[in-house]
């Protein structure tokens, strides 16, 4: 079942255009890389999927209701309720333990604060992070803090688990395990997964690949608009 | 490196150094307003005549007295006091970002000697921007507030003008001196090209010990009447210093305390947060509880003095009443008559107070801008995985409002006490002033207001640092 | 790939039958060419004669699969001096994929060139996919993981080479046709 839909998504920066038309559905549970060379628009896509962004043209579509005419403040509940979001690094506030930071998305629903320290740590524990709940990021390894931010994102047990490069400032085996985890887990919940990268290789944790190029989605996936042969000519 | 070349890498900065470059521009700018004040009240000419001989043409006798006019002068110069603690709040804006570009320059190839030029020159380009606009200001604001009244008596002395040899030291000594005291705070980045020094790890929790120092600085007022008759006329100067001792000690001991008290109510608030919000300013509050001291440092120094003038005005107004209440039964009767002279100074102390405070809450602005800047990446990261700007700003009022509450109501009431037991009785067990309280919690509340009144404008740069832009900035 | 050798490694952990021999290779390296039985029998016998391994147990007309092999001095100092020879790092370039791509980009007919590029990166992907899989698995080995490492660091040099290649291909044409 299509979870998440985006219809002719149009988006610019002043007037530089990020996105030109993008059509792309999200199935429940589905794993989608999007993926391209930098400056393509695959995080712009993300932002204006997870609704952080609203889009200039163009439908967003969560479970069937028009997400881009949403109000900031309900958006933000949608965030904080049914997505996830992971980014490549700075995510964690700076002066709180790592349990209390992923605690915070729970104490923002309502839970007592026992009762999400409890799932904190229970979350901790499944990213093998659980020695580190009572240190602060500036003690934690960059390994460390992507995993206690991948417990934060998936905490609530999001619907939909948007991630930004989230191996992007992790070394290739810190980076694969802290993926293969969360691959895992989101697999175990039937979480969607919107994974923004620039390598193969961690677009290959998805079920499926969709290639950005220049604000559309290029389908050869090799950019192959212009004429192979004799383009210098 | 030319001229253009060392302009061209001063002004390279962000939008963050701009607001640096902006406020200290200001700061400079009060500066030279206060000193010109003080040059401006130095530069009465005493008519001839015996050295009481009052130059008749003001309102005020702060001004008309000769003996007055030096405290006057000195007041005006102690108000650049609060004037440097917001030149120093604005120095540290942006300061991470401005020492990892000078830090950068350096590992471009540049000489610690240009990477100090090129901030002093940002920072005394500044200051003189600011110096010249304060002179002009100055110039335009006598001849404007020129206006004698009926009879022809002048509420400021806009008649005389400081010489131009020390308004020129004003204008350009000050920029020089701030671009000397940039070169200093900016040691450690020109001796290194890798700039940026890890803080050593957490520092110890604050103890209670600065409540000595405010023990030693009532006492000190305290025991006044003895320690005069102790030194029997050695002087009134050594009573002075004391006094001003106990009170320098009381304010830095209210100073430092706030560290102990904002470490304290972050420690109580995390215990019995339900809240995110509340979570958040907790666990900032024990982080760095001493930043609170650093924030509110000028403040909290202006309330102990406004505390103190309060008591000073409940005394002459109990030394005023028991007068009218001797002349009443002397058969005298008539109406109360209070000195005006007392009350006139008293009101200009006020006054000072009040500008004070103003500067003071300009500098907690400025901190608190920092703060969201400086922070702006988590924020964004936050307001992205769901989190309300408002959880956020409320983090922010808890974080101001915890600690500056008792630390409010504490400055005060030293400021009081102390004032109190400077003045003194009317003789033993004669009538004691009453507690100015409605004046006292008119001043605890206006700093309070003014506080909150600067956290709503600080919220205002919630929403654009919080962009999600700022998450593309790697 | 030196078969002998990697059939004297996998002895020197002790004496194993053939079909054993075929078994622990397997395991070992799981992602390879599957080895045919009649080629580790044949190549046990090159090394038998050449005094690499030893025979031992039932004698040989007991029929070979009840022949269980060692290693013998010899063969273990054969073992020790391939170990400590350097592989030459890629002395030539001779990879079909790279041919392919070359000739690919060189053939007047760019739809054929295209769309030869398209699946074969299609295919690289899918492959790279699998492999993920497979190593992800919550069964997946280390022998698996190290197998399935190896592959998707190359796959992942190739789809890289490709597109950088793809981006060069204008420059490229300027250089071959003017």
């Amino acid at each position: 079942m299509t979870q998440l839909q985006a219809r002719g998504l149009v988006k610019s920066y002043g007037p530089t255009p990020a996105l030109r038309g993008i059509t792309l559905d999200i199935d429940e549970g589905e794993i989608v890389a999007v993926t391209g060379p930098s400056g393509c628009g695959k995080s712009t896509l993300l932002h204006c999927l997870a609704g952080i962004l609203r889009p200039d043209a163009g439908e967003v579509s969560w479970q069937g209701h028009r997400l881009d005419t949403w109000s900031e403040a309900a958006r933000s509940r949608l965030r904080r309720t049914d997505f996830g979001v992971l980014f490549q690094f700075g995510q964690l506030v700076a002066e709180l333990t790592a349990a209390e930071n992923v605690a915070l998305p729970l104490l923002l629903a309502g839970t007592g604060r026992r009762a999400a320290r409890t799932a904190a740590l229970t979350w901790l524990e499944r990213l093998g992070v659980a020695e580190c709940a009572d240190l602060r990021p500036g003690e934690m390894s960059g390994g460390q803090q992507q995993r206690c931010a991948t417990a934060r994102a998936l905490v609530t047990e999001p619907r939909v688990l948007f991630a930004d490069e989230p191996t992007g400032a992790l070394d290739t085996l810190t980076g694969e395990q802290v993926l293969t985890q969360l691959v895992r887990l989101a697999r175990e919940q039937h979480t969607s997964v919107v994974l923004v990268t620039h390598e193969p290789r961690i677009a290959a944790y998805a079920d499926r690949e969709v290639i950005l190029r220049d604000g559309v989605i290029d389908h050869t996936g090799l950019g192959l608009d212009a004429p192979l042969t004799g383009g210098a000519r | 490196m030319s001229l253009a070349t060392l302009t061209r890498l001063a002004l390279a900065g962000n939008r963050t150094d701009a607001a640096r470059v902006a406020l200290t521009a200001l700061s400079a700018l009060l500066a030279t307003l206060a000193a010109l004040a003080a040059l401006t009240v130095l530069a009465i000419e005493k008519p001839p005549g015996d050295a009481w001989q009052q130059s008749e043409q003001y309102v005020s006798d702060l001004l008309s007295q000769p003996g007055l006019r030096g405290g006057t002068a000195f007041a005006l110069v102690l108000l650049t006091i609060p004037v440097l603690a917001l030149a120093g709040q604005s120095a540290r804006l942006g300061a991470p970002s401005r020492d990892r570009r000078l830090a950068a320059l350096r590992l471009a190839g540049a000489t610690s000697g240009q990477v100090s030029r090129v901030a002093m020159l940002e920072t005394g380009f500044a200051s003189l921007g600011g110096t010249l606009v304060g002179l002009a200001a100055y110039l335009i604001g006598r001849s404007v507030l020129h206006r004698p009244d009926a009879n022809g008596l002048l509420a400021l002395p806009t008649d005389v003008l400081p010489p131009v040899s020390a308004m020129a030291a004003v204008v350009f000594g000050l920029p020089v001196l701030a671009a000397a005291a940039t070169a200093v705070l900016l040691r450690r980045v020109v001796t290194t090209p890798l700039g940026v020094v890890r803080r050593a790890g957490r520092t110890g929790s604050p103890r209670p010990w600065p409540a000595l120092l405010i023990g030693l600085g009532v006492l000190a007022a305290a025991m006044i009447e003895q320690i005069q008759w102790a030194l029997q006329g050695a002087g009134l100067e050594w009573l002075a210093l004391i006094a001003l001792l106990g009170i320098f000690g009381a304010v830095m001991g209210v100073i430092f305390g706030v560290g102990w008290i904002s470490h304290l109510a972050g420690r109580t608030l995390h215990r019995f947060a339900r809240r995110p919000a509340a979570l958040l300013a907790a666990r900032r509050l024990t982080d760095d509880p001493w930043a609170s001291s650093r924030t509110f440092a000028a403040l909290l120094a202006a309330l102990i003095i406004a505390g103190g003038a309060a008591a000073f005005r409940a005394s002459f107004r109990l030394h005023a009443e028991i007068e009218q209440e001797q002349n009443r039964q002397a058969g005298y009767g008539g109406e109360i008559y209070y000195n005006p002279f007392y009350l006139d100074t008293m009101n200009l102390v006020d006054l000072a107070v009040a500008v004070a405070v103003v500067i003071a809450v300009a500098g907690l602005f400025v901190t608190l801008v920092e703060g969201i800047v400086s922070r702006r990446r988590a924020y964004a990261a936050l307001v992205a995985t769901g989190v309300p700007r408002a959880t956020i700003g409320t983090s922010i009022v808890w974080q101001v409002l915890t600690p500056v509450v008792p630390a409010v109501l504490i400055a005060l009431g030293v400021g009081y006490a102390i004032g109190r037991l400077l003045t003194g009785g009317v003789g033993r067990g004669g009538p004691q002033p009453d507690v100015p309280l409605g004046q006292l919690a008119s001043q605890g509340a206006g700093a309070i207001i003014a506080v909150l009144l600067v956290v709503g404008l600080g919220m205002l740069f919630l929403r654009s640092n919080t962009a999600v832009e700022e998450l593309r900035a790697t | 790939m030196s078969t002998p050798h990697l059939l004297l490694g996998l002895l020197s952990t002790g004496t194993m039958h053939g079909y054993e021999l075929k078994r622990a290779h397997d395991t070992r390296l799981p992602q390879a060419r599957p080895l045919a039985f009649g080629q580790v029998y044949a190549t046990l016998g090159r090394l038998l004669r050449d005094g690499l391994v030893a025979s031992t147990g039932p004698e040989r007309s007991a029929g070979p699969d009840r022949t269980a092999y060692t290693l013998t001095e010899q063969g273990r100092a054969t073992l020790d001096r391939w170990l400590s020879s350097i592989e030459p790092p890629m002395p030539y370039v001779n990879s079909p994929l790279f041919a392919k791509v070359v000739v690919a980009l060189l053939v007047a007919d760019a739809d054929r060139a295209r769309a030869y590029l398209v699946a074969q990166r299609r295919a690289h992907t899918e492959r790279l996919r699998e492999l993920t899989a497979l190593k992800t698995a919550p069964s997946a080995t280390v022998d698996d993981v190290v197998a399935a490492d190896y592959a998707i660091a190359h796959l992942d040099a190739d789809l890289r080479w490709l597109h950088t290649t793809l981006d060069r291909v204008a420059d490229w044409h300027r250089e071959v046709h003017s």
